[in-house]
């Protein structure tokens, strides 16, 4: 019987490759990819006499290697223009987690005073309680900021049922 | 008033409003939007896995991203055993994300722009942890409440301290969601304003109202931004707060 994965992508794969809408060559890659790395017409200069075809390939190796490093450079320094927003709404997401700690505070504590009739202790006395969990939340949300879009790109896919291939 | 910022905002009814139960209740324009909302989505999910072909296609595919970004992110905060809530998260996040979006179509009514929507949607989601947690670990889950490792004279003070906090969820949540909505439709349309009142000037104005016109366009463009990342801001916090029902050792 035939293995039907042999005509689908494999599942970690499947879906990067199939959003860049790229099935073209998918197969023949990895033979361009070998036959690149000993091509005549590559850049062959300065090939010492003694080690010649290496020398050339490291040569080849090498330019291709900038080639792809400055790729990658390019890549990350893209999403740079979204930072203003992202820094945006992490500073509100602070302040906003603040305020609703002191608010939380005021509101309990007007709502135990107007329970015993004591106006003003309770309130005073919460709001202080409620400042302090402001603060708390502050740190708590400063130290595990949730991650953003492009970090949970980066994360690993969901686990695909591997006992499948056994 | 045209250029009134703030008539974007206002609850009108379309149909009624009925006496019901001594209430008055009308059907308002929040609510068509509510429910243009819920066709949208349902309407475009069920489209785009009309197909459901192996190898997905342009359509298949945002569905297919949308499905996944939230799947990631169930599987990653909560873990396996809390699957259980992606449908939740997946509707509480497209409900934010298509409201916030169909804010931004001029004439639109935003629904996330009133706190009382937001406000609603955070209550219930930390309604839900306190039930979820209750109902798993019984009277265990109050350990929330007492961290670990306090030495006893302060302990009611600390648990104090982190049952305001964890009230202050609710507010925190609905509140920054409102907050970014509302701030960015006035300033929007306060920037819009501007140009239309430096128009009117003559033609000194016109040559000046292209600096607010310029910043009305980069504003759009930041709103959009923040539209769809408060949506995911909004469905990550709710991950955040449903592992402390599931977890509540901390």
């Amino acid at each position: 019987m035939p293995n039907p994965r042999l005509d689908t992508l494999p599942p970690r794969n499947y879906q990067e490759r199939a959003l860049k809408r790229d099935f073209s060559g998918l197969f023949e890659r990895g033979v361009v990819d070998m036959a690149r790395s000993v091509d005549p017409k590559g850049p062959k200069t300065e090939s010492d006499p003694k080690f010649g075809d290496i020398s050339a390939r490291l040569n080849d190796l090498s330019t291709r290697l900038a080639a792809e490093k400055k790729q990658t450079a390019q890549a990350e320094s893209a999403p740079k223009q979204y930072q203003g927003a992202s820094d945006y709404s992490k500073g509100y997401r602070l302040i906003s987690e603040f305020v609703a700690g002191i608010l939380v505070g005021g509101l309990v504590g007007f709502g135990v005073d107007k329970l015993i009739g004591t106006l003003p202790l309770f309130l005073i006395l919460f709001l202080l309680i409620g400042f302090g969990a402001g603060i708390l939340n502050m740190s708590r949300a400063a130290n595990r900021t949730p991650p953003t879009p492009e970090e949970l790109a980066k994360m690993p896919k969901p686990r695909i049922d591997e006992n499948e291939d056994k | 008033m045209v250029n009134d910022p703030i008539h974007q905002f206002r609850i009108h009814n379309i149909f009624g409003p009925w006496n019901i139960f001594g209430f008055e209740i009308g059907f308002t324009n929040s609510n068509l939007f509510m429910g243009i909302i819920v066709a949208v989505i349902t309407g475009f999910l069920l489209l785009t896995a009309r197909k459901g072909s192996l190898v997905p296609g342009r359509l298949q595919s945002v569905g297919e991203m949308w499905y996944g970004l939230i799947h990631n992110m169930v599987d990653n905060v909560l873990g396996e055993e809390g699957m259980a809530f992606f449908p939740l998260v997946f509707s509480l996040f497209s409900f934010v994300l298509v409201a916030n979006m169909l804010g931004m179509f001029p004439y639109f009514f935003t629904v996330t722009s009133h706190v009382i929507v937001t406000a609603s949607l955070a209550v219930f989601v930390v309604a839900l942890v306190i039930v979820v947690g209750i109902a798993k670990h019984g009277l265990g889950w109050f350990r929330l409440f007492v961290p670990h490792g306090v030495p006893m004279a302060i302990l009611p003070f600390i648990s104090l301290i982190e049952i305001i906090s964890f009230l202050s969820r609710p507010i925190s949540l609905g509140l920054r969601l409102f907050g970014n909505m509302l701030a960015g439709h006035i300033v929007l349309k306060v920037f819009a304003g501007f140009v239309v009142s430096l128009v009117a000037l003559g033609l000194g104005g016109i040559i000046g109202s292209l600096a607010p016109l310029l910043m009305a366009v980069a504003l759009t463009a930041l709103e959009f931004l923040v539209a769809a990342l408060q949506a995911f801001v909004f469905a990550i916090l709710t991950c955040v707060y449903l592992n402390d029902a599931l977890h509540p050792s901390h």
